[in-house]
């Protein structure tokens, strides 16, 4: 199973304009990531909280309602997190426009 | 001087001479001269005033009244006495004594002699009655004589004043006499014999009894309710009660208590008895002594209790030792905990607790004893189990992200995909085009061919390619086949390797996961996509059941009446399988071994009787499961039934060259177009020996289709990278758009799919690459539906529409024959 889930990464690695992917648990932590120490880690805590908070916002108005995808578009960057209970994948694509 | 000396002699008739004679008498007779007697009088004077004074000091001493008394009884008698000196003592009688002062002067000598009495005498007095009076109450307590209120007040006082003078201590009475109390009754003789008859002998005598009263002493204590308790009652009915006693402490009466009052007058003989008297009797008199008589009102006196008289007993019992034990204890942990919690960890936790509690319900269905064998197991498949659905959960998240990473990706496509209607088409009149969209290639298959293309009848953006090769010189060993999503053209959902070329693939009508593949060296298998594993649910041997041709095409057929699934394959062998699904493996049932027909085989092979045809394509009738069509290399079009095996329904001389696909219209079960090697199209009815029409095309034709939209449209593809699209309601004789797939033209096209929802096809080429295209406008157009029939269903539409070209085309059989030839003509290229 592992296996397969590095191969997608690799996978996704490997697509046009994808800057890096991590994973992180639940609390936050970086298990995987392609990208550099100091990127992986604002990544993962900034964006793991904005997750939870995302998650938080659409179970609190539906409890039987949950958050499958969160994607973020900024001028540069796209950042696509999949959050699940127990982890995330966090992928930083840049535009494609630009 | 002697006017002081008149007054002061007593002389009032100064003037008289007899007077005169008197007093000169008397001076004559006096020893004492003038000074003399002046100095003695003031001195006795003022002696009588210092003495009456010191009797009034000494009235506040101890004795008072008797001293002052005394003193101030003398200090007087003095102070008249002075008086002597000074008119002599004689003279000083008569003046005293006579008529006018002799009541005077007998009043203070009497009050003298009284004050003197009552002040010294009568105290001596008393103290000797009293005295006397306390023996007489000693003797009376001794016969138990009780007093009346007025004598016990009187001998209270008396008896202090007694115990100051220890009347009664005399040595004979303070000598100790000590009495030992034994256990051992000492007069028990202790040497007494008894002659006992049986033994003929003396025998000691045993004392049992050992009891003897030394000292009995009755409690003071009665029970209240009993009747005696009612009796003291009675007697104490003036004397109130103490509030919540219970016993009433009570006078001890010994019968020598009992006796009257009247003993309290005794003699003075009496009294001297009394100091004989014992210590215990005299204890006894002392608590005797505060015995209150009182007079009742009604004259009758009576015995009262005496509240302060009890006995006092105590014993010691064993003291139990009290001990202190502690110990000390740790302190319980503590830890602090804080969360917060908001609708939705509410929501989950109830959640929880409803799933374990299902869980349990189910635990508790199960068997109890093969739980027990199982739960090591059990433990660790649930560890593993849990390890897997996050793993699980972890691919289905990447694939996602995957997707999304492709749909940024490949955004404009996407565009183009939902919202890109070519506007050119208005212009064309009735042609249209297809817009290129993604091309699925993918690196492992380059250099095998597509084989076959399906759409998923259910997932519409899914479809299955399988890769073979129609090379058969080079026979690779490889083979494969994927599934696609428009979602994700970068990479397969699902790709599975195989040992030899696939060459056919179906879906289950209405079980999307279940494929049917058909390979190169004759093996058709079942795979199951849900599963994790690649390898097939069900497979033929390599042996035994199987084709000994390549399988050109499988096709699911209608489940079984007892729910086994069917599919038929059609192999270069010129055998017609039908494959059921069982419990565990494949069973294979001949349908049909092709064989040439009669005609042929006169005209070929005269001395053969029969010859086997090699099948390439199948379709079933939609509609009547039991008939089927098979087209052959030969170029035939067998229509066959799976009730008569020897025999074909009907037979089509359709081409010249192996036909590469058979499809029914999707609308009318009665039409169904071909296609083969030798560049031509054909689309024809039913037990009509003639096709309907007839399309030519530049070179060899790999796969034709019938759009699921309209009843009269229909797709192939050829291998000189050309797709065709045909609208038979819009141009009879050629089709309404060609269109060059890859700028290469190296490519040759196999195969092509209408997606079931979607306006794309997908092309299918013998590089391993799949094009998807979208069809503009003008090649799906629909009949309009008129204004007079708003409800009928579009499908009826379109049926109505064929029906409509159909009939142009079949009544005058010769006219469409002509007909089709110039079509033929003139769409040939």
């Amino acid at each position: 199973m592992s296996n397969e889930v590095d191969e997608i990464l690799k996978r996704i690695q490997s697509y046009k304009g994808v800057v890096g992917t991590i994973v992180v648990t639940s609390e936050g932590i970086p298990i995987k990531t392609t990208l550099d120490n100091t990127t992986t880690v604002q990544y993962a805590g900034l964006v793991s909280h904005l997750a939870d908070k995302a998650r938080s916002v659409i179970r609190d108005l539906d409890p039987t309602n949950d958050l499958t995808f969160l994607r973020i578009k900024s001028k540069k960057h796209e950042i696509m997190v999949a959050p699940d209970k127990d982890f995330k994948i966090i992928t930083v694509q840049f535009q494609p426009n630009d | 001087m002697d006017k002081l000396r008149r007054a002061l002699s007593g002389d009032d008739n100064y003037d008289e001479d007899s007077s005169t004679g008197i007093f000169s008498n008397l001076d004559s007779s006096m020893t004492l001269n003038w000074g003399t007697r002046i100095k003695a009088f003031a001195c006795c004077f003022v002696v009588g005033v210092l003495l009456s004074l010191l009797g009034s000091v000494a009235l506040f001493l101890h004795r008072g009244i008797a001293m002052f008394a005394l003193f101030y009884t003398t200090g007087n008698i003095v102070s008249i006495a002075s008086s002597c000196f000074l008119m002599g003592p004689f003279k000083q009688m008569k003046k005293m004594f006579a008529s006018t002062r002799v009541i005077a002067t007998i009043m203070v000598i009497v009050l003298f002699v009284l004050t003197i009495i009552s002040g010294a005498v009568v105290p001596v007095l008393k103290s000797r009655v009293s005295t006397r009076q306390f023996r007489l109450s000693k003797d009376a307590a001794e016969d138990g004589t009780s007093h009346d209120l007025h004598q016990w007040l009187k001998r209270k006082q008396s008896i202090w004043q007694n115990d100051n003078a220890n009347p009664f201590l005399d040595k004979d009475q303070l000598e100790e006499v000590c009495q030992n109390l034994v256990a051992n009754n000492p007069q028990l003789p202790d040497s007494l014999v008894e002659f006992s008859f049986r033994d003929k002998s003396f025998k000691p005598k045993v004392f049992l009894n050992q009891h003897i009263s030394l000292l009995e002493v009755e409690s003071t204590c009665v029970y209240i309710e009993s009747p005696e308790a009612d009796k003291n009652q009675i007697a104490e009915e003036t004397i109130p009660a103490p509030v919540g006693s219970e016993l009433i402490a009570e006078k001890h009466f010994s019968s020598s208590c009992e006796e009257t009052e009247n003993d309290s007058v005794r003699d003075g003989e009496d009294e001297e008895t009394t100091d004989d008297v014992d210590d215990d009797e005299s204890k006894d008199t002392k608590d005797e002594k505060d015995e209150v008589a009182r007079q009742t009102p009604g004259g009758k006196t009576k015995k009262l209790m005496n509240q302060f008289n009890f006995c006092e007993r105590a014993s010691i019992t064993y003291q139990y030792l009290l001990k202190n034990a502690r110990t000390q204890t740790k302190p319980p942990t503590r830890s602090q905990f804080s969360d917060y919690a908001t609708q939705w960890i509410i929501y989950d936790s109830y959640q929880e607790d409803y799933e374990s509690q299902e869980r349990e319900k189910e635990k508790g269905k199960k068997d109890r004893s093969s739980a027990i064998v199982k739960k090591d197991e059990f433990k660790k498949s649930s560890l593993t189990d849990r390890q897997d659905i996050l793993g699980i959960n972890v691919v289905k998240k990447a694939l996602i992200l995957e997707r999304m990473i492709n749909q940024n990706m490949f955004d404009e496509i996407l565009q183009d995909f939902r919202y890109y209607e070519d506007p050119s088409d208005e212009f064309r009149n009735t042609e249209g085009t297809l817009l290129p969209l993604w091309k699925f290639q993918f690196h492992d298959i380059k250099k095998l061919c597509v084989t076959e293309i399906k759409w998923n009848p259910i997932y519409f953006d899914l479809f299955g390619v399988s890769f073979g090769t129609f090379n058969f010189q080079k026979q690779s060993t490889k083979g494969c086949f994927c599934l696609w999503s428009l979602k994700n053209p970068s990479y397969p959902e699902y790709i599975n390797h195989t040992s030899s070329g696939v060459m056919s693939l179906d879906f289950h009508p209405s079980r999307p996961y279940l494929m049917a593949i058909g390979l190169i060296d004759g093996r058709v298998a079942v795979y199951d996509t849900r599963l994790n594993s690649k390898s097939p649910l069900y497979e033929s041997s390599y042996v035994s059941n199987k084709h000994s041709g390549i399988v050109w095409q499988v096709q699911w057929g209608e489940d079984l009446t007892d729910g086994e699934l069917i599919f038929y394959s059609v192999s270069s062998d010129g055998k017609v399988f039908c494959w059921a699904l069982m419990q565990n493996h494949l069973t294979q049932t001949l349908v049909i071994s092709l064989f040439l027909s009669s005609n042929v085989q006169t005209e070929i092979h005269e001395k053969t009787k029969s010859l086997k045809d090699s099948g390439t394509c199948i379709a079933l009738h939609p509609v009547d499961q039991s008939l089927f069509l098979i087209g052959t290399e030969e170029g035939f079009i067998y229509k066959c039934s799976t009730a008569y095996l020897s025999m074909y329904l009907f037979t089509y001389t359709a081409h010249q060259m192996p036909v590469h696909r058979l499809d029914f219209n999707k609308y009318s079960p009665n039409i169904f177009a071909s296609c083969s090697a030798d560049w031509s199209i054909k689309v024809w009815e039913d037990n009509r020996k003639e096709p309907l029409f007839v399309f030519d095309a530049t070179s060899s034709v790999g796969d034709v289709r019938w759009a699921p939209y309209s009843s009269s449209v229909l797709a192939a593809v050829t291998l000189d990278c050309k797709a065709y699209v045909f609208d038979l309601n819009v141009d009879k004789y050629r089709p309404i758009c060609i269109q060059t797939i890859s700028s290469k033209k190296l490519n040759k096209l196999t195969k092509v799919a209408f997606n079931l929802k979607l306006p794309v096809l997908v092309i299918g080429d013998d590089k391993g690459i799949s094009f998807v295209l979208k069809l503009s406008p003008n090649l799906r157009i629909r009949p309009k539906i008129p204004k007079k029939q708003q409800g009928v269903d579009p499908r009826e539409l379109e049926i109505v529409k064929l029906e409509k070209l159909l009939s142009l085309i079949r009544e005058p059989n010769e006219i469409t024959k002509s007909s089709i030839g110039k079509s033929s003509d003139s769409s040939s290229f």
